[in-house]
């Protein structure tokens, strides 16, 4: 059993055959990386208006409200249960939306969690209109966690599509000036592996 | 609704926050071989999140 909030969120959209993936820092020990957080972030993949209508429905009978009025042309709603409160986000991320690719590589954490992949993830943090020094710390432990796990290919392909290589270098660069001063094996191994 | 877009932070790593990313994924890896999974942790960051609120 896992909160009350985020459980009945999962269950209605289970019920009504909506994929969901946890975003933020929530979902941080899915890559093996974790920090405090203060925020349940959700993302869905609504496909009308009308199915928002009947999720957003079906939460409010579970005594989960919003007190907005989502439209699916949004980034994001807030909902409220009992003790806690959690943000349902319409895309990964404010700055890209869902496509088809994304949702097949979204990975099973246990139960009923699921995550985006991880290169998709990283795409997140990176990405998002409002990326702050933390995004930047997460992106770094997720790379020294997984560098061995990592789809490198895919990586490259992902950051192409959303117009960040350049930002993707400038993280890359910090294992150089890692392995220069500290001759760290693993800053080695990222570095050839993103080459 | 929609996210009020800011600006997003430019990238600028110095050592101390490559080697701070180090050490925070050994305390990870530390807590694994301690017979902590992901999924513990995970739940506890919920729980500490509900507690807050």
């Amino acid at each position: 059993m896992i909160s009350s909030i985020l459980q009945t969120i999962l269950d209605v959209a289970t019920r009504h055959k909506i994929t969901t993936a946890i975003i933020g820092g929530l979902a941080l020990p899915a890559y093996n990386v974790a920090r405090t957080t203060l925020d349940i972030d959700i993302c869905i993949k609504i496909q009308s208006q009308k199915q928002l209508n009947t999720f957003i429905e079906a939460l409010k009978e579970k005594e989960i409200n919003t007190i907005q009025e989502p439209k699916i042309v949004h980034d994001l709603f807030t909902v409220f249960g009992k003790r806690s409160e959690a943000e349902i986000w319409l895309k990964p991320c404010d700055a890209f939306q869902w496509d088809d690719q994304m949702v097949e590589k979204i990975q099973l954490f246990f139960g009923d969690v699921h995550v985006l992949a991880i290169e998709d993830y990283i795409l997140t943090k990176l990405a998002r209109s409002d990326r702050s020094s933390v995004d930047i710390d997460d992106v770094l432990k997720i790379i020294i966690a997984n560098k061995d796990s990592l789809d490198w290919e895919y990586l490259h392909f992902r950051l192409k599509w959303v117009g960040l290589e350049s930002d993707f270098i400038e993280i890359i660069k910090a294992f150089e000036l890692d392995f220069n001063n500290n001759i760290r094996n693993i800053s080695r191994d990222i570095l050839d592996k993103f080459k | 609704m929609s996210q009020k877009k800011g600006k997003r932070a430019p990238i600028h790593i110095t050592l101390a926050d490559i080697e701070r990313a180090y050490k925070k994924v050994e305390e990870f890896q530390r807590l694994i071989e301690r017979g902590k999974t992901p999924e513990r942790i995970f739940k506890d960051m919920l729980r500490l999140i509900e507690v807050d609120k």
